[in-house]
C-alpha cells in the first residue's frame, strides 16, 4: 500500500525537526502511543494502542530514523506487531519552510500482514490516511503550543 | 473464531441500557444486530470489556409515518424495511437500499440502527439515508438529540454518536409529489458490499425540469457522501442525455477515493460517474410513478 501526501506544520522546518527528534513530544503526537523509549541513536521502542471504533489492538514495535538531513529529511522505519496481525513501513519525510510555515511531504510503502490484512483489506487505506491525519493534527497542536510556551 | 472474555449485558428497557453505556463508556460496544461487530469479536480484531446487547429491548423495533416522516425504530431489520409496505409506497429508496445488502441471513438479523452507527465506508444505507436527507435520533441519559444525515457520517466507522450514546429512531422524509428514486450498487461479489453504491432523490417541476436533486455516493472515500457537483450541474434544468452524462461525471470530484484489492481509486471514480448516470436516470423513470 502506498501513502502520499502532504501537511502544512506550523513554525520553521528547525522547530518541526526538533520535535520529531524528541521521543517525548513525538510520543505525544503519534496516535495510539502509549510508550516511546530509546534503544540507541535514532532507534525507539514503541507500544500503541490502535483504537478505530470496533476495531481496536496493542502493538509492540519499533521505531527508526535514517539518511537525516537536519531539518530537511529523513527517512523514517516503523515496525509493529500485535495480536491482530503486523505491520511494516518506510518511508522519506521532506520538510521544506513555506512563510512562517513548513510544508511536509509524505511518501512511503506500508505492509499489513494477518489477520488484520486478511479481513481488513478494504479498511486499510482508509485507516492509514485516517491516522497519518491524527499525526499531523497532534504535531501542529504541539507545535502552537511550544511556540506559546515560549 | 473465539472471542477475548467479555462481560455481557441484556438490558430490557431503554433507560437501562443507557445507564450501562453511560457508566461502561469507550469500553462497552452495543451489540445491535451482531452482524458487524461479532465477526471483529470471534477475529479478536474487537475486544471489548462489555457487551450491551440491546436486541431484547422492547419498542425499538417498528415503522410508522408520523406528520410527513417514516419513523423507523432502530432495530428494525433490514428485511422488515424491504418488505415494509409503508416503507415501499412512503419512501421507496430506503427499502430498495435494505434488499441490496448482504444476504438473506444477514437481512434477518442486521439492523438499520446497527449498521448505521457502525459506519462502514461500503455500507449500502448511508447512500440512501444522504439522499433522503433523513435525521439520526440519538439517545443518552441526557435526553434526545437530533442529528442530520450530513453530519453524522464523520470518518471511516466514525459518525457523531458520543460515547453514552444510543442511536434509537431513524426519521425519513416521506417523498413529494413527482419524486422518483433509485439506488445502485456494484457489489464486491463475496462480501456483497458496496465498491460504489448511488442513491439518487429527484423532484421534476411540471414543466419536466429538475426542481430538486439530491445524491449520495457510498464505497468510493472513506465516508458516504453528498455529490454536492453533480447535484448543482443538475438543478433547473431539463435533463436529457449529455447533462445527465457531465453531471454524473463530477460524482467523485471532490473526493479522494480509496483504493484496494477490489478496485483502484481511478476504476472506483470512473463507476461512481457510471453508476450515478444510471441511478438519475432510473429514479426520473420513477417519477410520477412510471415505470418499475
Amino acid at each position: 500500500m502506498k501513502l502520499e501526501g502532504e501537511a502544512s506544520l506550523p513554525g520553521t522546518p528547525e522547530q518541526v525537526w526538533a520535535l520529531l527528534q524528541d521521543p517525548v513530544r513525538l510520543a505525544k503526537c503519534l496516535p495510539g502511543c502509549e510508550r516511546l523509549e530509546p534503544t540507541g541513536p535514532d532507534h525507539y521502542q514503541a507500544v500503541v494502542k490502535f483504537a478505530l471504533a470496533a476495531i481496536s489492538g496493542k502493538y509492540t514495535g519499533s521505531l527508526a530514523f535514517s539518511e537525516k538531513q537536519p531539518p530537511h529529511s529523513l527517512r523514517m522505519r516503523l515496525e509493529g506487531k500485535g495480536v491482530p496481525g503486523f505491520m511494516k513501513g518506510e518511508g522519506a519525510l521532506e520538510l521544506t519552510a513555506n512563510r512562517d510555515q513548513t510544508k511536509v511531504r509524505y511518501s512511503g510503502e506500508a505492509q499489513v500482514g494477518g489477520m488484520i490484512a486478511a479481513v481488513g483489506q478494504r479498511m486499510m487505506e482508509g485507516a492509514a490516511r485516517r491516522i497519518i491525519q491524527q499525526f499531523f493534527e497532534s504535531c501542529a497542536k504541539e507545535l502552537r503550543l511550544a511556540v506559546r510556551a515560549k | 473464531m473465539i472471542p477475548l472474555p467479555f462481560e455481557y449485558f441484556a438490558p430490557k428497557t431503554l433507560e437501562e441500557a443507557l445507564r450501562l453505556v453511560e457508566r461502561h463508556g469507550d469500553e462497552a460496544k452495543i451489540l445491535a444486530g451482531g452482524q458487524s461487530l461479532l465477526p471483529l469479536m470471534k477475529l479478536r480484531l474487537a475486544a471489548p470489556r462489555f457487551v450491551i446487547d440491546i436486541g431484547r429491548l422492547r419498542g425499538l423495533s417498528y415503522i410508522r409515518e408520523e406528520s410527513g416522516h417514516i419513523l423507523i425504530g432502530a432495530m428494525t431489520t433490514h428485511t422488515e424495511i424491504a418488505e415494509s409496505e409503508l416503507v415501499r409506497a412512503r419512501c421507496p429508496l430506503l427499502a430498495e437500499a435494505a434488499e441490496a445488502i448482504g444476504d438473506t441471513q444477514v437481512r434477518n438479523r442486521g439492523t438499520l440502527g446497527g449498521s448505521l452507527a457502525h459506519a462502514d465506508p461500503a455500507a449500502d444505507y448511508p447512500a440512501a439515508i444522504l439522499a433522503l436527507g433523513a435525521e439520526m435520533v440519538a439517545s443518552s441519559t441526557a435526553g434526545v438529540r437530533t442529528i442530520s444525515a450530513r453530519k453524522f457520517f464523520v470518518d471511516m466507522l466514525t459518525t457523531q454518536l458520543r460515547p453514552g450514546e444510543i442511536l434509537s429512531q431513524v426519521r425519513v422524509p416521506v417523498l413529494a409529489a413527482r419524486t422518483g428514486t433509485a439506488y445502485v450498487k456494484l457489489p464486491q461479489p463475496a462480501s456483497g458490499f458496496a465498491i460504489v453504491g448511488a442513491a439518487v432523490v429527484v423532484t421534476c417541476g411540471k414543466a419536466g425540469k429538475i426542481a430538486s436533486v439530491s445524491v449520495g455516493l457510498t464505497g468510493v472515500s472513506p465516508k458516504a457522501y453528498r455529490a454536492d457537483a453533480v447535484e448543482k450541474a443538475l438543478l433547473g434544468k431539463q435533463p436529457t442525455p449529455k447533462l445527465l452524462r457531465e453531471a454524473a461525471g463530477n460524482a467523485a470530484a471532490d473526493v479522494d477515493a480509496l483504493s484496494d484489492l477490489h478496485a483502484s481509486a481511478e476504476y472506483r471514480r470512473e463507476m461512481a460517474a457510471v453508476l450515478t448516470r444510471r441511478a438519475i436516470e432510473r429514479a426520473l423513470k420513477r417519477v410520477n410513478g412510471k415505470g418499475a
